[in-house]
């Protein structure tokens, strides 16, 4: 745990970089009360007062991804995109914010490729097993790698020479960042989520979307993003340090314990499932490269 | 079915969304998905509309709907869907057409499978291309098995079956005469290794490459002769069993089960799903494509209900 509470105190400091724009907090409450209290319009008006945002908002609705074409407000944006949405790109930008171009480690078109398509194989899985939060679902696959940016952050060099190690010998980050920082991004992306107080089952999946079994509360959520974190590395929307070699999802442990939750899942049609991904990775990729390329996220 | 000979039936111009809107499509696609198990999603509907328009030309059908009418309740639905299945793969056979596929043998399922033979003291390889058409599948597996003898296959011996229905399909693919078409994602260094020139345009496979492949005539339903194919390690069986209905399909992948060996691998096409034909093959992911396996005994029923 050495390593570990070497970083918190710069992970706390995370909270009070002046790079979070002003507005973001109130913004986030806003969007994580109970759906039905919350105030559409106030939301708008909010997502207005910062470009950044409106033109992140604004591309993704206009994404083939959400069916939607010629989104022109921001209020069609966010009826189109939905409230989780909006939250997930909203924390995307702080993040993206915080994290100089220079100092990325992993690509950051790389890193949001993955989670995008991590989000969105989500929450088609969700819809199709009948999960009975999708939104939810896409937000956590979103942030599930959250740990990954703070590590970035917190221990640029360490990490970068994590990589390099997991790259070379094939073995997956998880291990290698155990090998040499003692924590791994799973552990380090939780302390961040409690500081930003994400939910507690988003924050659950941050923390065991690599050790499943031990998911105190949200075991089937956990398991969702666990298995479509897989399904994306496989179908080319991983980071290029650890790509198993072949994967047999109705064998891994996870599996189990979604259908325990989920019985769909027994006839989810899985090679369909695949090739919905497939279909969807150049637009993902469009997407992603759309939102997050470097020039729009560096000046707020 | 034969391969067109150029490649003009890929170079689709990917349309406005607008033009893929029209709901027939959407059941256009399920008509296709639930006979022959091709899938086309969402972002590659343009993909099945360029290929309905091209029928719609024949048929003077105005409208998606119309065409649907064709499929589903003309007379000659049958006749029409098959016409459709044609024009969906054409384009579908040249060479090296799959390298994730390879790219699986060579990763994971070659290293996984001789590491259990070599425990038996053996290393023997059975391959079988079910559904050959004009042979560039079973040439191309040649040419890899080749290329990875003195590495990976090192101490290995292989044979490939090559079976079709058709017989003209067959002597094509005997005779191992191919154009630009078939070749086109070989490298000039294969060219250079595994063909000779045939006539200006045309080069032929040299005997090393067809003395490892095993063609013959094989009908998939004849219970008899697919009773006799044992000890497979590999099936590829690529768009052949669109063309078939339900049963025929169960009856043939129940024998493919057979004829695998356990730990075998099944491949289909690329787009080609078992879903609701069989349960008892397991499907896994390799990067950037799925097989089916079947599971030794000792794990048979791990994972599943």
């Amino acid at each position: 745990m050495n390593m570990l509470e070497k970083i918190l105190p710069k992970i706390e400091a995370l909270d009070a970089m002046p790079t979070i724009p002003v507005i973001i907090q109130p913004l986030v409450s806003l969007l994580r009360c109970p759906s039905e209290q919350v105030d559409l319009e106030k939301v708008v008006e909010m997502v207005a007062y910062d470009s950044t945002l409106t033109a992140q908002c604004l591309r993704m609705a206009n994404s083939p991804l959400f069916g939607r074409r010629n989104t022109e407000t921001v209020r069609s944006a966010v009826l189109a995109l939905g409230l989780k949405r909006v939250e997930g790109i909203l924390l995307g930008c702080c993040l993206n914010r915080m994290i100089p171009p220079d100092k990325w480690v992993l690509d950051a078109l790389t890193f949001w490729r993955h989670s995008l398509g991590c989000a969105l194989v989500s929450s088609r899985m969700a819809r199709l097993i009948r999960y009975p939060d999708p939104e939810k679902a896409y937000l956590a696959g979103l942030l599930h790698d959250l740990g990954i940016l703070v590590n970035t952050l917190t221990c640029t060099e360490d990490f970068r020479k994590c990589i390099q190690a997991a790259r070379e010998k094939q073995v997956e980050l998880h291990g290698s960042e155990q090998e040499h920082l003692g924590f791994t991004h799973c552990q380090s992306g939780k302390i961040l989520a409690e500081r930003w107080h994400f939910s507690a089952d988003v924050t659950e999946v941050i923390e065991f979307h690599h050790n499943v079994a031990a998911a105190p509360s949200t075991p089937a959520l956990v398991s969702l993003v666990h298995l479509s974190d897989l399904l994306c590395r496989l179908r080319d929307l991983g980071y290029g340090y650890y790509e198993a070699a072949s994967v047999d999802l109705a064998g891994d442990e996870a599996w189990n314990i979604l259908a325990d939750h989920c019985p769909a899942l027994a006839n989810i049609d899985l090679a369909r499932l695949t090739m919905d991904i497939d279909g969807a990775m150049d637009e993902i990729v469009a997407a992603v490269d759309a939102v997050f390329t470097p020039q729009q996220v560096a000046a707020p | 079915m034969t391969a067109v000979e150029t490649g003009i039936a890929n170079a689709v111009v990917k349309p406005n969304a607008g033009e893929v809107s029209d709901p027939a499509y959407l059941k256009i696609r399920n008509v296709i998905y639930q006979s022959s198990g091709i899938y086309y999603p969402d972002e590659k509907l343009y993909l099945l509309a360029s290929r309905c328009a091209r029928r719609m030309r024949v048929l003077k059908a105005n409208t998606p709907a119309e065409y649907l009418e064709h499929l589903t309740v003309r007379e000659k639905r049958d006749e029409e869907l098959r016409l459709l299945l044609n024009e969906i793969t054409i384009g579908e056979t040249y060479m090296f057409r799959s390298t994730a596929q390879l790219e699986a043998l060579r990763n994971v399922i070659f290293p996984q499978m001789l590491e259990a033979k070599s425990a038996r003291g053996f290393k023997r390889l059975h391959m079988w291309s079910a559904g050959c058409s004009t042979g560039e599948e079973p040439y191309t597996l040649a040419m890899f098995l080749l290329e990875e003898s003195t590495k990976l296959l090192a101490g290995c011996t292989f044979d490939i079956l090559a079976t079709d229905l058709n017989d003209n399909s067959l002597e094509v693919a005997k005779a191992g005469i191919f154009g630009e078409y078939a070749l086109h994602n070989t490298t000039e260094q294969l060219r250079k290794k595994y063909f000779k020139p045939h006539d200006d345009k045309r080069l032929q496979v040299r005997d090393q490459l067809k003395s490892l492949i095993r063609f013959d005539r094989v009908n998939l339903l004849d219970d008899g002769k697919m009773t006799a194919l044992k000890g497979m390690d590999l099936i590829f069986c690529c768009n052949v069993l669109i063309y078939f209905d339900l049963s025929s399909k169960r009856k043939v992948i129940e024998h493919f089960y057979s004829n695998l060996l356990p730990g075998g691998y099944l491949f289909l096409g690329h787009a080609e799903s078992l879903y609701k034909v069989d349960d008892r093959f397991r499907l896994v992911h390799f990067p950037k494509v799925i097989a089916y396996w079947k599971p030794p005994a000792d794990c048979a029923g791990r994972g599943k209900p």
